[in-house]
């Protein structure tokens, strides 16, 4: 499961796939797990990166080796070799571009040919951009497959727990199973902008909200 | 063990064990291999007869890869060899030899891969060279289930790689999948389903699991398939038998349901489809869902139902006849009752596509008006489906309550949630208002008398419900109380819910009142129970901050509604709002996380809107404004009185509350007008100036706190509107503090504030703007470059980006001057020293700007000067030198060396336009200069561009002519020829 030179733990570990079209936010996702980070191996040979996350819930410490094609996502490496005895994946999109979300189900017929029956996450990357290109409504795959879907914003840590959190519950079969402790992440890059979002978006809810104003009703000074 | 295999093993390494460079050697190694010629039959061999899942998964890899990329260049032997061997062992077999390695046997994701490697053999030679591919494979599958298996995950491959339209697919693939398709439906499709049909009966009983899997196959395939093959007297008992024999496993039934949702919703024509829904006869199927409510069955049967309901409605519109609507009405009053049942009971996934059949079908109901009783009980369940669905769990109550994280979540899950289902209350509200009202009045009254368990959640869903349905009311009903309404708006103003102390509960109460407002307006016998409701413990007085800060708002627009009908009640208002004024400008500035726009300074914009009216006494008036003003400028005065002794701790809690007090007096401003203030109560307008006073000597006392300079800036700029022109003596004294140390955020605000007054009051201002104009310039260009900002990576920087604005609103306030007829202001003594700079600054910025609308705007403010600094005929020059810096310098660099770039896109609306500007400066220019420019322009410039003297000469005429229309096309036709001659590359500048 780990790589060369990389320690292997006493306590439960997953191998976890993460695909996605390139630039999507892969690697910036995994980074964002500050000891995953420190402890990561490269392994130019097969184009891959695993980064060790762990996570502590309520059952005990868990890890996943979490397994990032680095860039090598359509050549090179070992291409769908990589898959092979994963446990459990990712697979990611970018809200702000359309085409990665039109090639989702590529990946996830990809990824299910090695790895039948395995718990799936979809994660919408990039939610802190202002210019969505794929709404939340039009994000539909999941329900046909019957994967996990997350918004998430790697660069504002937004969610971040969340596909873990979703995997370890069915990994563990226990719907119950909490994080006890957060992982120590990587500061928020863009928080500002997210809280900005959020205001933006709760703006908009209350815009739907409201009737439309007649004359003497001047909602908007 | 070869070296390939241990080169292939060590590549695939997981173990840690071993090291990189070892890794990339084996890398290497394999690399090597498969470049050479005789690659497949290494793979296929190998195959064979290893039987390690690393090597078997690398061949099969290795020979996909090498099918698709070189199968053109390989040899008809080669081919041969390939899809004879792997159908050998797709088929499990074919090799005498006992050592044969069973890949049938392996790990599925070899058999995937496997099946993959035969679809891409299909995609090359299927049916023109391998056409009986299909044909052989069928006459396998008596060798038993694990051949079956095979074929099933060929075929599903096939479905996946080839002809499933939710994959993105190249012209050429969508090309092969047709192809295929075609030969497979003349050849072998009705063989398959036979197969398939066989397959089933015959195992089971033994082998559910694979009787699962053909199943799931056959599902891809029916929605291109002759549905004769599967609607016959055969497979559809069969497959409603599997769903319903009991002993069976969930995922066998399942999988014959969803065969049957796909038969379902199979494309066909509404009149074929009629019959063929009816043939199913549904309702055998209907028990189900009350079984069990979260196994998976039940929400394939749910899927089942839904999709089966959806069809018969889109039947029920499509179709004309008599006859058949009253087929379809039939069949969907008979499958709906389940569907509610379902929405009701089950915890699924198919929620949303129900939502969306219900919507259809409530659409549907607006062209069977009046609505038969079977409707009438169906608007009855939608609501009940939609009350259930809306309501929160109370096992959240808590983290709702005091809005934690988990809270927060829930909540917001639950709005985005809701949003359908109350598209659909409002629908069902407009084809059913009676019902709706007669629901939305029982839900209320059975929420009050509910349960404590459920109390919450009861109480909010009703509420929440009555809060949608105001939307699909239209103003005239709501001022006349149609319906219901007369009761319902009283009803929830005199009812005191239990548990008004919820947030939840209490912010939906206050939101619903407040859309109902247009009714009370005209039953003003209500307005005291309104008032009850705002400021009791119910409203601005609610213990949770949120909720009497949301109050305060929904107060303000209550009294922008009613406030001529609230004179009486001023009294009582201020009275009871006492307590909540105090504490605004006294609060603790760490609960500052809860500021934002909603941070309840609304209370005084409200009292602002009561007391500024002009119904009011002007004594009581009076009085009113002071009681309020005095006090909060007093807490300012003794501020700033102490100032020198403030500590650095005490100091952001003391601007915090100044700061507060700024917004609370600029807030109740809001309710005077200018009107009043200055001419019919001149009184009130004295009382606002001398807290304009009192407030710019904060700026003295605390030159350099950003917070409270944007503050003030804010007063000054209501002021202006409050006060007109009497705001004049306070201005230079304030435009000069503001000017203090200002950053280049601040000289934004500034100049903002100077466009504002300038765009009010027009030459009124010059006196004011002659004062400070110098001082202003002076700073702005020390601080802005003259050439353009940096641009390219790194120089995205916060700095950079203020700069930006502050260059770009300086051109607005430029623009604003000029074309306020306030251009003399750049030649008063003190700002001539400002004006070469600022022409420099406008001319590169009308060349090279990468904003073509600023460019636009430095453009027109040149047009402008000329016309106000140039008279013909040629007397004595009002600005020396401008002219000639106009012919010599703008002419040129702007008028035409800057259009001759590439980057100048005239298919661009923007630019078009800038190009219109540039083309009428020209025009003013002849008008205003003569000949002197036309020479220049002639004679200089187009020589500097290569322009050839026919073109030139026609130029001339056109600008000379009357008609700049024509002057403008043959500028552009102009410009277009000299960019290529040019052939893009600009010699001159």
């Amino acid at each position: 499961m780990a790589l060369p030179n990389q320690q292997t733990v006493d306590y439960p570990s997953f191998k976890l796939v993460i695909v996605g079209d390139g630039g999507t936010g892969k690697t910036t996702f995994v980074k964002r797990h500050l000891t995953g980070e420190f402890e990561k191996k490269y392994e130019p040979t097969i184009g891959v990166e695993v980064h060790p996350l762990d996570f502590f819930t309520n059952c005990g410490k868990i890890r996943f080796y979490c397994w990032d094609t680095a860039g090598q996502e359509k050549f090179g490496g070992l291409r769908d070799g990589y898959y092979i005895h994963g446990q459990c994946a990712i697979i990611m999109f970018d809200v702000t571009a359309r085409l990665t979300y039109k090639n989702v189900p590529t990946w996830h017929r990809d990824l299910c040919r090695v790895c039948e029956n395995i718990p799936i996450v979809l994660c919408g990357n990039k939610v802190d951009v202002k210019n969505r290109q794929v709404k939340a409504k039009q994000v539909t795959f999941h329900r046909k497959k019957n994967l996990q879907y997350y918004e998430i914003s790697a660069k504002s840590n937004y969610n971040f727990e969340k596909p873990f959190l979703y995997l370890a519950r069915k990994l563990a079969g226990e719907t119950e199973l909490r994080f006890v402790e957060s992982p120590a992440l990587a500061p928020p890059e863009v928080q500002i902008d997210m809280a900005v979002q959020a205001k933006h978006e709760q703006e908009l809810a209350q815009a739907a909200a409201q009737p439309l104003p007649d004359d003497d009703d001047d909602l908007f000074e | 063990m070869d070296d390939l295999e241990k080169a292939i093993l060590i590549m695939f390494d997981e173990s840690g064990t071993v090291d990189s460079e070892l890794k990339q050697k084996a890398k290497d190694y394999c690399d090597k291999i498969k470049e050479e010629q005789a690659i497949c039959s290494v793979c296929i061999e190998k195959l064979c007869f290893s039987n390690l899942v690393q090597v078997q998964f690398w061949c099969l890899q290795t020979l996909h890869e090498v099918i698709r990329v070189r199968y053109s260049s390989m040899s008809l032997d080669e081919r041969y060899l390939i899809r004879k061997s792997v159908f050998s062992i797709a088929c499990f077999g074919g090799f005498d030899d006992k050592s044969t390695v069973r890949v049938l046997e392996g790990p599925a994701f070899i058999k995937n891969k496997l099946a993959q490697v035969l679809v891409t053999l299909i995609y090359f030679e299927y049916p023109l060279v391998w056409s009986s591919v299909f044909v052989d494979f069928l006459s396998q599958l008596s060798k038993g289930a694990m051949v079956i298996d095979m074929f099933c995950r060929v075929l599903n491959a096939l479905d996946e790689e080839l002809i499933n339209l939710d994959y993105p697919r190249t012209p050429e693939e969508l090309a092969v999948a047709a192809r295929v398709k075609d030969a497979m439906r003349q050849q072998c499709v009705a063989q398959i389903v036979r197969a398939w049909y066989d397959i089933v009966s015959m195992y089971r009983n033994s082998d559910e699991e694979l009787c699962a899997s053909v199943l799931e196959s056959m599902r891809r395939y029916i929605s291109w398939i002759d549905i004769g093959l599967i609607v016959n007297d055969a497979f559809i008992p069969l497959l409603f038998e599997l769903v319903l024999v009991g002993g069976l496993s969930e995922q066998l039934r399942g999988a014959a349901a969803g065969c049957l949702s796909a038969v379902v919703s199979k494309r066909m024509d509404p009149q074929s489809k009629l019959p063929l829904l009816q043939s199913l006869q549904m309702r055998r199927v209907f028990g189900l869902v009350a079984q069990d409510s979260d196994s998976e069955l039940v929400s394939n049967v749910a899927a089942l139902l839904t999709g089966y309901a959806v069809e018969v409605l889109e039947c029920f519109k499509r179709l004309n006849s008599e006859d058949a609507k009253g087929v379809s009405m039939e069949l969907l009053n008979e499958v709906l009752p389940s569907v509610f049942y379902v929405m009701q009971n089950c915890e699924l996934d198919s929620t949303f596509s129900i939502v969306q059949f219900l919507s259809g079908y409530v659409a549907t109901m607006k062209t069977l008006s009046p609505l038969r009783e079977t409707q009438l009980l169906h608007v009855g369940q939608i609501l009940e489906v939609i009350r259930s669905q809306i309501r929160y769990d109370p096992m959240y109550r808590k983290n709702l309550d005091i809005l934690d994280k988990i809270g927060r979540e829930e909540e917001d899950r639950m709005v985005e949630f809701r949003k359908d289902l109350f598209v659909l209350l409002r629908n069902v509200g407009r084809v059913a208002p009676d019902v709706t009202q007669i629901f939305i009045r029982n839900s209320l009254a059975t929420a009050v008398g509910s349960s404590s368990n459920w109390n919450v959640e009861e109480v909010e869903a009703a509420l929440s419900l009555f809060y949608a349905f105001g939307e699909s009311i239209n103003g005239e009903a709501m001022r006349t109380g149609s319906g219901l309404l007369g009761e319902l708006v009283p009803m929830l103003l005199s009812t005191r819910f239990p548990c008004h102390s919820n947030r939840l509960v209490a912010l939906v109460y206050l939101e619903t009142v407040t859309r109902y407002m247009k009714f009370v307006q005209e039953n003003t016998q209500y307005i005291h129970m309104v008032l009850a409701a705002f400021l009791d413990e119910r409203g601005i007085h609610h213990p949770n901050v949120n909720v009497s800060r949301r109050a305060s708002y929904l107060f303000m627009r209550v009294v922008k509604l009613l406030k001529l009908k609230l004179v009486p009640f001023i009294e009582n208002i201020l009275q009871s709002l006492q307590d909540t004024v105090a504490g605004f400008t006294s609060m603790d500035y760490t609960s500052k996380e809860l500021s934002g726009s909603e941070d309840g300074s609304h209370i005084f914009e409200a009292i602002g809107l009561l007391i500024g009216m002009e119904d009011v006494p002007p004594a009581k008036q009076s009085d009113y404004l002071s009681s309020l003003l005095t006090p909060l400028c007093q807490q300012v005065e003794a501020l700033l009185r102490n100032a020198k002794v403030l500590t650095p701790e005490e100091a952001p809690q003391k601007f915090a509350n100044i700061q507060q007090i700024i917004v609370a007096i600029n807030s109740l401003s809001k309710g005077f007008s200018e009107r009043l203030v200055t001419a019919s109560r001149p009184a009130i307008g004295l009382m606002f100036k001398q807290t304009l006073d009192v407030l710019l000597q904060v700026l003295v006392v605390f030159p350099n706190v950003e917070a409270l300079r944007s503050k003030v800036t804010s007063f000054v700029h209501r002021m202006v509107d409050t006060l007109g022109a009497s705001v004049f003596p306070y201005l230079p004294k304030a435009l000069e503090q503001l000017l203090v140390d200002s950053e280049p955020k601040e000289l934004v605000g500034l100049l903002i504030l100077l466009n504002q007054l300038i765009c009010k009051f027009n030459t009124l201002f010059r006196d004011i703007l002659d004062e400070v104009f110098p001082a202003i310039a002076g700073r702005i260009l020390n601080v802005i470059p003259v050439d353009a900002l940096p641009s390219g990576p790194g120089s995205n920087t916060e700095e950079n980006r203020e700069l930006q604005e502050l260059q770009r609103t300086l051109y607005t306030f430029l623009h604003v001057i000029t074309t306020h007829d306030l251009s003399s202001v750049f030649l008063s003594p003190k700002s001539r020293s400002y004006l070469q700079p600022i022409m420099q600054l406008l001319l590169f910025t009308s060349c090279k700007h990468k904003d073509i609308l600023v460019r636009k705007v430095c453009v027109q403010i040149f047009i402008r000067l000329i016309r106000d600094w140039c008279a013909m005929p040629n007397g004595e020059e009002k600005v020396p030198g401008f002219q000639s810096f106009i012919i010599e310098n703008f002419a040129t660099n702007c008028c035409l060396y800057s259009l001759l770039d590439n980057s100048f896109e005239f298919r661009d609306a923007n630019t078009l336009v800038l190009f219109g500007e540039i083309v009428l400066a020209q025009k003013v220019m002849y008008e205003k200069f003569g000949n002197d420019f036309l020479v220049h322009f002639v004679s200089k410039g187009f020589p500097a561009a290569h322009c050839p003297q026919d073109l030139a000469e026609t130029y001339c005429q056109k600008l000379q002519g009357s008609d700049i229309k024509a002057l403008k096309s043959f500028y552009q036709s102009l410009i277009e020829n000299l960019r290529l001659q040019q052939n893009g590359s600009l010699v001159v500048r």
